[in-house]
């Protein structure tokens, strides 16, 4: 099938997720990532620490645990829906990153956009198709923030590969 | 919506999702990186798309009150926690989406990204439950709160309520600057290309293949 053979423009891919993204915002709330990943962390957590995971007041003032909340099925589905498009299109291999820096770097990385995200309430994923697009304030604090960090990552990034 | 109902709705949603993302190899961290970095627009382009359907589909929605809209106040914590956000994927080389899609790909740098943000998330929620800022969703009054540095809410449908004007003609005037952005942005690809042309063409004028120039001397001394 010609549609796993070759790259599909972006423009398009983008123009159709926005139509699908107009109809969850009817029908649930818009497309958003952190949200759902927040109440895995909060479900794997409570799986590790069981009943003193109530010791911390965040996972019962701001995110209670449950896992019927929609926005993890999001994240599920788009793991689902990469798998089964590179597995039909035979892009799936297994990556692993070879220096220890590449480790490092994601490390750091994965770090402050797990820290950024709740200090925000949003990710980037909410910001681009969610807040900005429903003309929140928020939506350009966010903006501003992230292009500020995107211009300063990259300084961060050739600092720490330098050593 | 029944609960199961939202969940298989919002997974059929992400699987798509992620099948599109997967084939076009749409990147967000790339859709700003690029820009900044190798003034390529490849993922910018696609990503101003996106933000101008969905401004015309939000706001429109908004103004017959329809739609479910993000309903929380906002203040500093928006601007830094995306800052902080913003180094992180660059340094990771992923966001939220590439995560997801690039560890279903088999890519095991992606997944431990993904562990590493959920870990994050967990050492947030013990400074959190610490220092109780920014301020929990409950204790959210939609005005500002200036020593919390919260500005309160505001979206195209709060200002429809006060000024009267529906929210779709305010999302008209954001759909206008981005597709002045995604304008000089294709301004700027063409002058790009057409440096690249020239300076194509120079560097074969300047170094033209070895026989021909043997064959011009040759009948030229005869």
């Amino acid at each position: 099938m010609e549609f796993f053979r070759k790259t599909l423009d972006p423009v398009i891919a983008l123009s159709a997720i926005a139509v699908l993204d107009v109809f969850l915002f009817l029908v649930v709330g818009a497309w958003t990532v952190g949200g759902g990943e927040t109440m895995m962390t909060g479900l794997i957590a409570q799986t590790f620490l069981g009943d003193d995971l109530r010791r911390l007041p965040f996972w019962s003032l701001v995110f209670p645990v449950h896992g019927d909340y929609w926005k993890i099925y999001i994240s599920l589905g788009m793991l689902f829906g990469a798998f089964a498009g590179a597995l039909l299109s035979r892009e799936f291999y297994l990556r692993i990153p070879r220096r220890l820096s590449e480790w490092v770097l994601i490390t750091i990385g994965g770090l402050l956009m797990g820290v950024g995200i709740r200090l925000a309430f949003v990710c980037n994923v909410s910001t681009f198709f969610g807040l900005t697009p429903e003309m929140n304030l928020g939506g350009y604090l966010a903006i501003s923030g992230i292009i500020a960090g995107a211009w300063v990552g990259p300084m961060i990034y050739k600092r720490i590969l330098e050593g | 919506m029944s609960a199961i109902a939202e969940c298989v709705v919002a997974f059929i949603f992400g699987s798509v999702v992620g099948l599109l993302v997967q084939r076009s190899r749409f990147c967000n961290t790339a859709a700003l990186r690029d820009a900044i970095l190798f003034k390529s627009y490849r993922n910018t382009k696609a990503l101003l798309v996106a933000m101008m359907i969905l401004t015309i589909g939000f706001t429109g929605f908004m103004t017959l009150g329809a739609g479910h809209p993000l309903d929380f106040d906002v203040g500093a914590n928006q601007f830094v926690g995306l800052f902080l956000f913003g180094i992180g994927m660059v340094l990771a080389g992923a966001c939220t989406v590439s995560t997801w899609v690039k560890t279903g790909e088999g890519n095991v740098g992606a997944l431990w990204a993904l562990v590493c943000t959920f870990i994050g998330m967990f050492l947030f929620s013990i400074a959190w439950s610490w220092n109780y800022w920014p301020p929990a969703p409950a204790s959210m009054t939609g005005e500002p709160n200036l020593p919390a540095l919260q500005l309160g809410f505001a979206n195209a449908r709060t200002l429809q309520d006060k000024l009267g004007i529906p929210a779709i003609a305010f999302g008209l005037v954001q759909v206008a600057v981005l597709f002045g952005i995604y304008r000089a942005i294709l301004r700027k690809e063409m002058a790009q290309h057409v440096r690249h042309e020239q300076a194509a063409a120079a560097d074969a004028l300047e170094t033209p293949p070895a026989e021909p120039k043997v064959k011009v001397l040759a009948s030229r001394w005869g």
